[in-house]
């Protein structure tokens, strides 16, 4: 039986976007365990691995967070099939090799099938690169990677029964790529599948960067050494500093001109809108709109005068 | 006197911008120092620093940009409010406090009337880095930006640019720090200046990160709002690696923002002009703009 669980700190956003998509993807009988958070995610998904460990009959536990909204109903047989390989541990949609630190989409990303539906400028959704395998980039591929996205997780039977989330690390950052580091140095393999999620989220990726900032810092302490890569670059520490200084503060001035772009287009874009609706063009076949916004039902009856 | 001087790169640029601001701004007798720029920037002002500051009656020597635009007719009498502390040795429009680095902006920005016009996207104008304005002028400052500076006689005839900084970026808040560690002033005042430039801030990034670096070796511990760090080189390494990761995604961030504000903007200029009405008046478009180019009347509305 392949489970599924979430840990909860909003009913509402568990009942909108985690509960359709288990409801979606789970098979007659699954046992899901959706459970209100306590305290760190780190301590909510133990809480919630020891309780599917429990489970007589466990295939595999699909850990959602409360956003996110798993769209691919043949779920459970990607997950049979992926674990068919008995060193396979963990599974998600999202995934990347060379990974440094917590931000491990600084990485080479090699599979990304999400949706980030945004609920800012009305809502929207970006579509990360292989949303659609039609557009994808030739990099992108279903396979072994270092870490996996959090967002949704997929764990084998002996990752339940023998790996746990690290709740020193804080309260929610960096906790993903930390569990894969585990399952990887206990010799098991953290591979991305073919399957596709919507997160539900904000625009902002880090709302809380100090917070962040730790994560990062005791990720790097803890694993520099224990696994190759991680918390490692060239020089010496004094360069290391001085260069992450001047790469931070280029990084920030990147973003500044991020956004003086979007000023920049969003005026023009304004202008372009304001000049059109002004024009007499656009005044003087204001009546054509006008029909064309009548209900189609009605259209014949206008038509017949 | 106030004398004028500029640094010329492309002439162009100087007929467009500096040339006619500092004919807005000069007064009869201005001395006006033009030179073609070398290839450091620092070498280029230390050049016209030398050719400016022997003359006897220096009230002041303003340092323009190419691209820099004054825009004001009293910046003379602005210039003189300015330096009338004497113990002033810079005088800028826009500068900044609590400066850690090279991104003197990072700080708390003290700023007037500088706009920021760029030509990308039509072209348009900005308040100059709006984002991290903290105040107005005037106000005793870390430093100013480079692409305006006036300096005071005594400035001019004791400070050098230090021509050791490879790129030249940072030429300005390394003049800046060391007049105020020779105990002077840096101060903004309320200039008008148009500073034309591209929407990137930072547009050389690879040198920029060096400059950053050769400065902060120069300068390091000694940088006035630089932030207290750990002693140990390891732990701010790791700090730094970690804050610079942050600001990463925020650049992924700001793209997403920019995708998400644009995106409703593109849907609704592509309706309107995909609209079948737009494209059966196009013709009379065509006729209006082919009126407008050949300077015929502008039919009435």
């Amino acid at each position: 039986m392949i489970a599924f669980a979430a840990s909860i700190t909003r009913p509402d956003v568990y009942a909108a976007c985690a509960e359709p998509g288990i409801r979606l993807a789970a098979e007659p009988g699954a046992t899901v365990l959706g459970l209100p958070a306590v305290g760190s995610i780190a301590r909510s998904y133990n809480a919630l691995l020891e309780r599917a460990a429990r489970l007589d009959d466990l295939e595999a536990l699909v850990l959602v967070h409360q956003d996110a909204e798993i769209v691919s109903a043949e779920l459970c047989s990607t997950i049979r099939a992926t674990l068919a390989d008995p060193d396979v541990g963990l599974i998600g949609c999202a995934g990347a090799i060379g990974v440094r630190s917590i931000a491990w989409w600084d990485g080479s990303v090699t599979l990304s099938s999400f949706i980030n539906r945004y609920p800012e400028h009305g809502g929207g959704d970006l579509h990360a690169f292989s949303w659609d395998w039609g557009d994808a980039p030739p990099y992108a591929r279903t396979g072994e990677v270092e870490t996996l996205d959090g967002f949704v997780l997929v764990c084998s039977p002996w990752v339940v029964h023998n790996v746990r989330f690290d709740e020193e690390l804080g309260s929610f950052h960096g906790y993903d790529l930390d569990f894969c580091l585990q399952v990887r140095e206990a010799g098991r393999k953290v591979v991305t599948a073919d399957f596709r999620a919507i997160h539900h989220r904000p625009l902002e990726m880090l709302p809380d960067p100090e917070e962040w900032i730790d994560a990062h810092v005791r990720v790097a302490e803890k694993w520099h050494g224990r696994m190759p890569g991680i918390g490692h670059a060239d020089g010496t520490w004094r360069e290391r500093a001085l260069r992450a200084e001047a790469e931070r503060d280029a990084a920030r001035a990147a973003a500044h001109s991020t956004d003086l772009d979007t000023e920049a287009r969003t005026a023009m874009l304004e202008h372009a809108i304001a000049e059109t609706r002004d024009s007499i063009s656009w005044r003087i076949t204001a009546p054509l709109r006008l029909f064309r916004r009548v209900a189609p039902a009605e259209r014949p009856r206008i038509r017949a005068r | 006197m106030i004398a004028f001087a500029c640094a010329v790169q492309e002439p162009e640029a100087y007929e467009r911008y500096a040339g006619p601001g500092i004919e807005r701004a000069k007064e009869p007798g201005s001395a006006l120092h033009i030179l073609a720029a070398t290839s450091s920037v620092c070498r280029s002002l230390n050049l016209l620093l030398d050719q400016a500051a022997g003359a006897d009656d220096l009230e002041a020597l303003v340092l323009v940009a190419e691209n820099a635009e004054i825009a004001d007719p009293g910046f003379c009498a602005e210039v003189r409010r300015a330096l009338a502390d004497p113990d002033v040795a810079v005088v800028g429009a826009i500068g900044a406090t609590g400066v850690e680095g090279l991104a003197w902006w990072d700080g708390a920005v003290n700023g007037g009337r500088v706009v920021h016009r760029y030509e990308e996207y039509g072209g348009g104008d900005l308040p100059a880095y709006a984002w991290a304005r903290a105040g107005a002028p005037p106000a005793e400052v870390d430093t100013v930006a480079g692409f305006l500076l006036v300096l005071s006689p005594w400035a001019a005839r004791s400070l050098r640019f230090d021509e050791g900084l490879s790129t030249g970026e940072g030429f300005d808040l390394d003049l800046c720090l060391r007049a105020r560690q020779a105990g002077r002033k840096v101060v903004t005042a309320d200039l008008a200046v148009v500073h034309h430039r591209s929407l990137e801030l930072v547009e050389e990034k690879d040198g920029w990160i060096e400059a950053h670096i050769q400065l902060a070796e120069k300068w390091d511990g000694r940088l006035p709002g630089a932030p207290p760090r750990p002693a140990d080189w390891q732990q701010r390494a790791r700090r730094a690696e970690a804050e610079r990761d942050a600001a990463q995604t925020e650049v992924f961030s700001s793209y997403s923002r920019r995708e998400a504000q644009l995106t409703p903007l593109e849907r609704q200029l592509s309706a309107m002009t995909g609209a079948p009405g737009w494209r059966l008046t196009a013709p009379l478009r065509r006729l209006n703009a082919l009126r407008r180019a050949r300077g015929g009347p502008r039919p009435s509305r």
